[in-house]
């Protein structure tokens, strides 16, 4: 009701939103435009060139960072002694963000550089519109020829590959508490794969190591081990292909897809997430006589060897495997390889090749520049060395040079480096225009957002001049949130923001509990007058402590905090709490159910299972938390009988029947209107304890004090919509939240899920995301003074909140389309943005609070 | 907010009937009305922040060792600010009195003037002080205010301003040190005016910690260290990887930058005598959205 007694211009303008969000996104995610079909050799060279391999052996190993393979920390021991035989040659490869596994295969596989849209798709993984079938890959080739391929490991490449694979056996990537399993299952696969002769690509992914960094980080005590079970298998291959006459011409391929950062997660551009390492291996190798020093001492940039582009592996395996580059490959083919073959015109016959392929997307891509000898002749006089004019220039150079005569030792090399430069240019521009934006489209995006926010103007305008302060405070926090959107810091760092207006909103209150006009009204109590004269104090101090309790963010991410630091050095603490924040939950629960003693039995059996069922969570997930506490044994101690999925289905029902009994009350004329209020709200607090991280839970104890504060200051609607709207905010970084990819938590998102639907998994990620705001909306109603609710539209005031600030993120988007980052801060920031306003703002906010403000309402 | 609003639409004047069993409010603080302190206290600021930036660098290579050796400089700056410029407490509202006597003459300025004049001045009383005063008796009377105001604000100040600027996002863990030393800086700047002028009268001091004081160059000053400090922190997250961006140095610039211009501005016709409060006033705008 509370949506709908708003005037038509809120709903209109709600309606908009999302419209403009579509409208926005079709233009700014397109489909890149790919060259279709199979590359094939042009007439005459097949002959001149041979493959050097007829099997190739693709062990990717999840967020294998480069250090993991050759830092002197290492578990790789085994494959550190081929390194220095000079029979593994070692790289860095670059992964450009997004770091996520399934861009980092298409970059692996077709050469090219994955749209930013395959984040999304990646999530919702479920999306089959995004396979490689029907796109020109390594395997494709393989295929092609009439070869044989087997995959083993994350079932991601059977969803890029449908039909693919002759032998396959996918394991799911999404459960990510698993360490052991998801690699057993591959790992069984091998000796009898490495026995049969019939295949000529076999793909191995291993998960287990991208579980544990997102379980407990690279600095896991389960990471050695980890790692030597996967050199362990590096060993066996290697061995096989030695001692096995059917592998002597097999080429073996150790990668990461992409690394991890400090906290094991990934998604973004920092130096960890984006240096997997890149191993080419096979006994063959040792006839080049690199032989390199490793282990090596670790250091900071991940940047081992030499680093060369991810994509780089396409051009560089086809070529190694005897087949065509895959037509949109942007891959440099690695020079190291050249000497593979013996005579000069064949290598230079493998550049060019691959420079010639490049050209033609540069051609596909910019059809307004000519590439023929005539129209470059001049080229060079720009002394341009980037860019499209420096892929002339080089191009120029190229024909120059290779008509000249190849056998020339002088001109060969000179020929070879022109055409490498050339390369590498092209990989360069094409990596930049990798995206075409549709400016039109989101110019219109960004006018009906703006629409969206002039239709609530006027009725915002209207509120905050009721209330001059309150309305500047909002004022400069819309201005100042919407202005800061243009900086990538900011953007990085944008809890930063959320405290700092958090940390002078209580500062508002502050003064304004202390002013004698308003505050409390002079009936009231002596005692509960001077409690609130100290009571921001409090705000202030819980407001300090959910700043310090997840560090999150770019700059500031490693230091100390609460969760990541605090709790694990000290579990005593952090169970107490934990115990407490169950008990207090329970306590509230069962205050608010209707007095009937069976109803008080079910929320106690009902807090209790909730309460089991996170810590069999625990014990599952982060056994390290358990570890010397009093818990571990009451853990060891619960029936294995009940699964997890079993334990919550049963707290999730138990709540539902919470919910039922709460809007069952409304029509019962004895019950009173707040009971089923609270009823509903102390539900829905259990219910985000079980969606959140355990390291959290406690901070649903300072959310309660916090809320307990704000009630006692007899709050205007203005000001609880504000005070909502900064804490939906700041405790959605308290949690942990930021603007980057790697930081959506999944944990929680299989909480009684047992077979993957993308909707209740979308649900509970987004809930288990969003817990604090969430938890502040349904708080939000509570606080809200009785008798003025109709009187205070905060409908229009959030609404035009959202829209202003979808709207700068929309502005930053489009003029900082060529920036640096965009890929890597604005756009995840407008993906985050699309969240807030869709499921946060229309979803949450508007309709769950239109749900509550309708059962408080009815009489 | 329109219920519980009602009460705080009411104006200043509502305000001062409304409690007529206490003492009236302490008025605003004027300067001292001799040439020299008039000119000093344009000054003052100046100086001090032109000391401010010929230090910024040995601040910014050596935040501690800096911090640490400005503070006596810093003291005495301030002692002498105050003892030239401001009326000690204890006359205070004597000089108050006087000078508002004086401003009635100039102009019409103060809004607050009919809350000066209304006081339970005592002229005869006044007299006497003022005119007979033998030059000893008037540096002992200012003397004392000042080693009362360093004290309180080395010894109280300083604490409650750590704990308000970890409060408020200063390093809890580490840093100690230098919130300590930037604490005390602000508490100097701050505090000590505010010591100097009114003693530990208990009603400015609850006045001061609801923001509720009406703007003269004491409060304005401090109110201005204070959100000076607050807007200090913007830099901080940017990554531009300075050296200037560590933890206490933007802070204590803004606070620096704030109490110039809080004191300044707060002189001017437009906001003398003004408070903070919830009544729809537009000059206190830019203190109020910042707190």
């Amino acid at each position: 009701m509370g949506l709908f007694q708003s005037s038509w211009t809120t709903l209109l303008a709600n309606v908009l939103i999302p419209v403009g969000i579509l409208t926005f996104s079709s233009g700014f995610f397109p489909y890149k435009p790919l060259l279709s079909g199979l590359a094939t050799f042009d007439e005459g060279d097949q002959d001149a060139t041979s493959a050097v391999f007829d099997k190739v052996v693709f062990m990717v190993v999840d967020a294998l960072r480069s250090d993991f393979v050759y830092s002197n920390e290492s578990g790789f021991l085994f494959t550190q002694s081929l390194i220095r035989s000079g029979v593994a040659l070692p790289f860095t490869a670059h992964a450009s963000s997004p770091t996520v596994t399934m861009p980092r295969l298409k970059a692996m596989t077709t050469g090219s550089v994955p749209s930013f849209l395959d984040v999304i798709l990646n999530i919702a993984e479920s999306d089959t519109s995004s396979t490689l079938a029907s796109q020109d890959t390594w395997l494709a080739q393989l295929k092609a020829r009439g070869d044989q391929l087997v995959m083993y490991g994350d079932d991601t490449w059977l969803k890029l590959f449908p039909g693919m694979f002759g032998r396959a056996d996918g394991t799911t990537s999404f459960f990510v508490s698993d360490f052991v399993e998801v690699d057993q299952n591959v790992t069984r696969h091998v000796p009898t794969e490495l026995a049969q002769s019939d295949w000529s690509a076999m793909i191995m992914h291993y998960l287990g190591l991208d579980h544990i960094g997102h379980k407990a980080g690279p600095r896991s005590s389960y990471m050695i081990p980890k790692q030597q079970e996967m050199d362990a298998i590096v060993n066996e291959v290697y061995t096989a292909i030695q001692q096995q006459p059917h592998l002597q011409s097999t080429l073996f391929v150790l990668c990461g897809d992409h690394g991890m950062n400090d906290a094991g997660n990934h998604g973004g551009a920092s130096a960890g997430e984006t240096s997997p390492a890149l191993l080419f291996i096979s006994p063959k190798f040792e006839a080049l006589g690199v032989r390199q020093e490793s282990p090596i001492e670790a250091f900071d940039d991940l940047q081992y060897y030499r680093t060369v582009e991810q994509a780089d592996i396409t051009p560089t395996l086809a070529s190694l495997l005897g087949l065509p580059i895959p037509l949109n490959s942007l891959g440099v083919f690695i020079p190291e390889f050249l000497d593979m073959w013996d005579s000069r015109p064949q290598q230079i016959q493998m550049l060019s090749r691959n420079a010639r392929q490049l050209l033609n997307t540069v051609q596909a891509t910019f059809p307004g520049f000519a590439f023929d000898q005539e129209a470059i002749a001049g080229s060079c006089a720009t002394g341009a060395d980037s860019g499209i004019e420096g892929a002339q220039c080089a191009w120029s150079q190229v024909l120059q040079l290779s008509s000249g005569d190849i056998t020339n030792d002088e001109t060969s090399s000179a020929l070879e480096s022109a055409l490498l430069r050339f390369s590498r240019i092209a990989q360069d521009v094409m990596s930049s225009t990798a995206s075409n934006y549709n400016i039109s489209k989101l110019c219109l995006g960004l006018v009906i957002t703006g629409v969206a926010a002039l239709l609530v103007f006027p009725s915002t305008y209207y509120e905050c001049a009721r209330s001059t302060y309150t309305g500047v405070f909002l004022a400069f926090m819309i201005v100042g949130y919407g202005s800061m959107m243009f900086a990538s810091s900011y953007v990085e760092e944008e809890q930063q923001f959320w405290y700092w207006i958090c940390s002078g909103w209580m500062f508002y209150l502050h003064i304004r509990s202390q002013s004698p006009r308003t505050g409390s009204s002079p009936t009231t109590g002596g005692l509960f007058l001077r409690g609130s004269k100290l009571a921001t104090l409090g705000l202030a101090v819980a407001q300090r402590v959910l700043r310090r309790w997840n560090q999150t963010g770019q700059k500031f991410a490693a230091e100390p905090d609460i969760a990541r630091t605090f709790f694990p050095a000290h579990p005593a603490v952090f169970w107490g709490l934990f115990m407490f924040t169950y008990a207090d939950a329970g306590y509230h629960l069962l205050q608010s159910l209707p007095p009937a003693a069976v109803l008080k039995l079910g929320g106690v059996a009902l807090t209790a299972l909730a309460f089991m069922f996170k810590l069999n969570f625990v014990a599952n997930d982060s056994p390290e938390l358990l570890v010397d506490s009093f818990l571990s044994k009451t853990a060891e101690n619960w029936p294995e009988s009940l699964s997890l999925v079993l334990q919550a289905r049963l707290v999730f029902g138990g709540l539902v029947c919470c919910a039922v009994l709460a809007i069952g009350a409304r029509y019962r004329p004895s019950t009173k209107r707040v009971v089923s209020n609270t009823l509903l709200h102390e539900a829905l607090h259990l219910f985000l304890m079980t969606q959140s991280r355990a390291t959290n839970i406690p901070l649903f104890l300072v959310f309660r004090v916090a809320a307990l504060i704000l009630s006692s200051m007899r709050l205007t609607g203005i000001e609880v919509t504000i005070t909502t709207l900064i804490l939906q905010y700041t405790t959605f970084f308290a949690f942990g939240g930021s603007n980057a990819i790697s930081s959506v938590d999944l944990s929680s998102a299989y909480n009684g899920v047992g077979s993957y639907s993308v909707v209740m998994v979308g649900i509970l990620t987004f809930v288990s995301n969003w817990a604090g705001p969430i938890w502040w909306v349904s708080a939000g109603h509570l606080l809200r003074p009785q008798d003025s609710l109709e009187d205070h539209n905060s409908a229009s005031l959030l609404t035009f909140h959202v829209a202003t600030s979808l709207m700068s993120v929309m502005a930053a988007c489009t003029a900082l389309r060529t920036h640096l980052f965009i890929w890597t801060v604005f756009s995840p920031k407008y993906l985050y943005t699309m969240a807030w306003a869709t499921a946060n703002h229309v979803g949450v906010n508007l309709l769950g609070g239109a749900g509550l403000s309708s059962l408080r309402s009815r009489k | 907010m329109a219920s519980p609003a009602s009460p705080s639409s009411v104006n200043t004047t509502g305000s001062t009937s409304q409690a007529p069993a206490e003492k009236p409010p302490t008025p605003p603080v004027n300067i001292l009305p001799s040439q020299l302190a008039q000119t000093y206290s344009y000054a003052h600021p100046a100086i001090l922040l032109g000391l401010g930036a010929w230090r910024f660098e040995a601040l910014v290579a050596d935040p501690m060792r800096e911090l640490l050796a400005d503070l006596p400089w810093l003291a005495a700056l301030q002692i002498s600010y105050v003892m030239l410029c401001l009326p000690p407490a204890g006359a205070a509202s004597v000089e108050a009195g006087a000078a508002a006597d004086e401003e009635k003459k100039k102009a019409p300025r103060s809004p607050s003037g009919p809350s000066v004049t209304l006081r339970p001045g005592k002229p005869g009383y006044r007299r006497k002080q003022t005119s007979g005063k033998s030059s000893w008796t008037c540096v002992w009377a200012k003397l004392m205010p000042a080693f009362l105001s360093l004290a309180l604000t080395s010894l109280l100040a300083t604490p409650v301003i750590a704990v308000l600027l970890v409060l408020f996002g200063a390093p809890l863990t580490t840093h100690n040190a230098e919130t300590i030393l930037c604490a005390a800086h602000m508490a100097l700047l701050s505090a000590t005016a505010l010591v100097y002028v009114h003693g530990v009268d208990a009603s400015v001091w609850k006045e001061v910690w609801g923001i509720a004081r009406p703007a003269d160059a004491v409060w304005g000053s401090a109110l201005g260290t204070g959100l000076g400090a607050w807007f200090g922190a913007i830099p901080i997250p940017l990554d531009w990887d300075r050296p200037w961006q560590a933890f206490p140095i933007t802070i204590l610039t803004g606070a620096y930058i704030g109490y110039a211009v809080g004191s300044l501005v707060s002189r001017t016709p437009f906001i003398y005598g003004k408070r903070i409060q919830f009544a729809p006033e537009q000059t206190e705008e830019d203190e109020k959205k910042t707190n």
